[in-house]
């Protein structure tokens, strides 16, 4: 109680009214108040560092930085990666780890294009066949970390390596072309002037956002994350909501993964270790971003955009081939430095704790 | 290195308390949880602090300790050397006993020691073990010093614990303090960690014996303090007092009136529980009515720890059945249980009754979502938001801000927005484990307002509590169990604090009738 008084409250402890009762304005601070929280530095600060790479770059490289071709190029190439770093937002949220997410977009590459180019499958049976196997994925690895009680990181380590053989075995360590303009149309066909991919990531980037944040699914995703036991006690099936969250990732990232295999008309078994750090990173980046601590769409696409336009702005002034790397991972570090040290006394970061908690105490979780 | 036996021969030197406590108050909040308490513990003797839940007890633990500074002006002597010596002379062992236990005796032995080079030879490996041995051998028993620790029994693991409390003590008249250290045992291994606390007693070491139990006090103790509301109300030596004495002292004189309510305006039965067992219940059998508040006591290891649990199917029990309005329940399923109208408020509000990291809004609504969504699994942002308002207010939460974090709440906060949230659901039966622990006086008597308005409304109330007093003054019926069976059921007039205590301690009826 010692923290909690607030002269604003004015009922007697002795006597609480009933709920019926109670009508008025809600307590708490002000909208001012709210809004002046959401637009700290600490809570958007990707935003601010989105702006100031902007004014810079702009400054530095006006010619090259500032043109129209620039920046559809940056859409275009993004927009996949986007798909894949809004897939792990889920899984992150229900405090699952996916180390597998690379192997599985490469693992829907891969497929989609045998589909296509071995089996001679139609390009809509081949994509319907490929999002179920990603769905599949997605049921084993729930299945293992549920049932069998392993913890996520380790099962999707593992899994990562089964897929990674499969990919090989698949494809033979060959790359397969497709010959199928219909199926190369689907990542490379434009409308208004921007390629279909644009418009899927931000499909699903819509959907995810509402289903995490407006719906009663996502709250669940949210409190399993948070703390699954309360959770359980709580009338949350929490199995099947990291069943939820892993197959939506399974899906998302083998949907991510055709994608790729028809914008290069290719199916590329070499390209799974793309596609894990950048998502992961932009992820976790996001996190620190407008909900404090939280797994959310709106930031991981925000730190999609910082990642991707930084790296473009350091290859277009010149900068050697080994920046990109580098900036990946000192944003990183320095996003979730900031966020750590200025953390107000409320920590929502329990996913992320749990799950960093989850790699350190795996190994001792598996011997008792 | 280690302790020697005392040459106790010096009679002067035997009358200097080892631990002379003077004046000793600390204060929360307004409330002294400790006032003005003073004792000494002498060379060779076990002094044994018993009292109530909330009786200060634990306060005094950690003060001793460190954890707490107390309030200016008392006095803390260890071996009349002033407070600098403390750290070095007070050993503590918690009921964490803070062991390792993938590791064995000898390596957590070695965790408090300072290793230096020599220790990465491979060499050493058999002189550690034989050191750990002796170590152990000094309590007075023999363990495999080799074996991990999960591999031992409590007994064996508190004793383990007590050798590396001991161990470098620069002196053999130290003070060891024991925080109920027999909570997780069973009965038959208690004599063994007695036998290791005579062995550090005859060493020259003053025990102080933290405890609940007045058998246990009655096999180890010289001397006894009961503490109650933070003040140690009677201190006698062991032989002296009787148990009723020592109960009527933990309670008070005064029994404070309860409310007494008509049994005869409870509804249907709501609950009914059979041959209810689990791995410490062994066949509990109780029904309560609606509006009916039923009161479960119970000692550590009674069983009364898991019965929540178990009612509600947040563990899966062994055998037995329990049945809501004649609907009996799967057992290991919770959400069937919250389907059938039941509730849990668990005890461990930090692990199980709160999600700390969301806030206070999404914690309410969380068990009943279903009210505040619309199709596709909508939440609408404005009613929820009132919804979270109406009950932040309708539990009196301070402050009524049902966008703000749970981890940001006092306890008694967060207990009564777990509450609400499971009034929320209208619950037919609504269980509650320790609802008011590490509560503030406040916020416990909403809660209890709370409890009552719900039951008044027909819901089938059971309260597991610790704080006989509680139970007494606020259940219509309590049922108390040992052993995990119900062993006694009192109600009405005879439903007192001692008579709940009585039956608890296992103290003969005989007992009873004198007090």
């Amino acid at each position: 109680m010692s923290t909690g008084v607030q002269p604003r409250t004015t009922e007697n402890p002795e006597t609480p009214l009933p709920p019926t009762s109670l009508t008025g304005p809600p307590q708490g601070p002000s909208r001012w108040d709210r809004t002046k929280r959401q637009a700290s530095f600490r809570n958007v600060s990707a935003l601010y560092i989105l702006a100031a790479m902007f004014v810079i770059f702009s400054l530095w490289e006006p010619h090259t930085f500032l043109t129209v071709l620039t920046w559809r190029l940056l859409l275009d190439n993004q927009a996949i990666s986007a798909i894949v770093a809004v897939a792990v937002v889920v899984p992150l949220s229900a405090g699952v780890v996916d180390l597998a997410l690379g192997t599985e977009v490469g693992m829907g590459a891969i497929v989609v294009a045998w589909l296509i180019a071995d089996k001679s499958l139609s390009v809509a049976v081949a994509v319907t066949l490929t999002l179920v196997i990603g769905a599949a994925i997605g049921v084993v690895v729930a299945g293992l970390i549920v049932k069998a009680r392993i913890g996520s990181f380790i099962v999707t380590l593992a899994m990562s390596s089964v897929l990674l053989a499969l990919i090989e075995w698949i494809s033979g360590g060959e790359p397969i072309n497709v010959v199928s303009s219909s199926f190369h149309n689907i990542a490379t066909g434009e409308l208004f002037g921007v390629v279909y991919p644009v418009y899927f990531a931000a499909g699903v980037s819509l959907i995810v956002w509402y289903v995490l944040e407006h719906s009663s699914f996502g709250r669940r995703v949210y409190a399993t994350g948070a703390n699954p036991e309360a959770s359980r006690l709580a009338g949350v099936r929490t199995s099947r909501i990291i069943l939820g969250a892993t197959v939506t990732c399974g899906v998302l990232s083998a949907f991510a993964g055709l994608l790729t295999a028809s914008q290069l008309s290719t199916g590329d078994p070499s390209i799974s270790a793309n596609f894990l750090l950048p998502a992961v990173a932009a992820a976790f980046l996001g996190s620190t971003q407008f909900k404090r601590g939280r797994f959310n769409v709106a930031g991981t696409l925000v730190a999609v955009a910082v990642l991707a336009i930084g790296v473009e702005g350091l290859e277009l002034g010149g900068a050697p081939e080994w920046t990109p790397d580098l900036f990946n991972g000192v944003v990183l570090l320095l996003a979730v430095g900031f966020a750590q040290m200025q953390q107000s006394p409320t920590r929502r970061t329990a996913a992320i704790t749990r799950i960093i908690r989850s790699i350190g105490g795996s190994s001792k979780s598996e011997a008792s | 290195m280690l302790p020697e036996p005392d040459d106790r021969s010096d009679k002067s030197e035997r009358d200097t308390p080892v631990l002379r406590v003077r004046g000793l108050s600390k204060t929360f909040a307004g409330t002294k949880a400790l006032n003005d308490v003073c004792f000494d513990l002498h060379r060779g003797e076990v002094l044994a602090i018993v009292g109530q839940n909330g009786s200060g007890k634990s306060t005094l633990v950690k003060v001793l300790a460190g954890v707490h500074q107390a309030d200016p002006g008392g006095e803390i002597d260890v071996n009349a050397v002033g407070r600098g010596a403390r750290r070095e002379q007070l050993h503590f062992i918690h009921q964490d006993l803070g062991l390792i236990e993938p590791l064995s005796t000898t390596e957590n032995l070695d965790l408090s020691r300072r290793l230096g080079l020599r220790d990465l030879l491979p060499g050493r490996r058999r002189g550690e073990h034989d050191r750990a041995a002796l170590l152990v051998r000094r309590a007075g028993a023999v363990i495999d010093v080799r074996s991990p620790i999960a591999r031992l029994s409590p007994a064996e693991r508190t004793i383990v614990a007590l050798a590396r409390a001991m161990d470098g003590w620069p002196r053999p008249d130290g003070v060891l303090v024991l925080d109920e250290p027999t909570a997780s045992f069973h009965s038959s291994e208690t004599e063994r960690l007695f036998d290791a606390i005579r062995h550090v007693r005859d060493s020259g070491a003053g025990v102080l014996f933290i405890s609940h139990r007045l058998d246990e006090i009655r096999a180890i103790a010289d001397r006894v303090i009961v503490l109650r509301d933070g003040r140690s109300v009677l201190e006698v030596p062991v032989d002296e007092a009787d148990d009723a004495t020592l109960v009527r002292a933990m309670v008070g004189g005064e029994i404070s009136g309860r409310s007494e309510r008509d049994a005869s305006t409870f509804g249907d039965v709501r609950l009914k529980v059979t041959d209810l067992a689990g791995m410490r219940l062994a066949g509990v059998s109780l029904s309560v009515q609606a509006g009916e508040i039923l009161g479960v006591s119970g000692v550590l290891g009674s069983g009364r720890e898991e019965l929540g649990s178990l009612l509600f199917g947040s563990v899966r029990r062994r055998s037995g059945s329990v049945e809501v309005d004649g609907k009996t329940l799967r057992g290991g399923d919770v959400a069937d249980a919250i389907g059938t109208g039941m509730g849990l408020v668990p005890a461990n509000r930090a692990q199980q009754g709160a999600v700390l990291r969301m806030n206070v809004r999404e914690n309410l609504t969380l068990a009943g979502l279903q009210s505040v969504q619309r199709r596709f699994g909508w939440i609408p942002r404005r009613t929820e938001r009132a919804e979270a308002t109406r009950w932040a207010r309708a539990v009196d939460l301070r402050p009524a801000d049902p966008e703000r974090p749970m981890a940001q709440l006092s306890g008694g906060n967060q207990q009564k927005v777990v509450l609400a949230k499971w009034l929320r659901t209208m619950p037919n039966v609504l269980v509650l484990d320790e609802p008011t622990a590490g509560v503030d006086v406040g916020a416990k008597v909403s809660i209890y307002e709370l409890i009552r308005d719900a039951a008044s409304q027909g819901t089938a109330v059971v309260i597991s509590s610790s704080d006989t007093k509680e139970l007494a003054e606020f259940c219509d019926r309590v049922v108390v169990l040992n052993g995990g069976r119900v062993v006694g059921e009192l109600s009405g007039a005879s439903l007192t604090e001692e008579a709940v205590l009585h039956m608890s301690f296992d103290v003969s009826a005989g007992a009873v009738a004198a007090s």
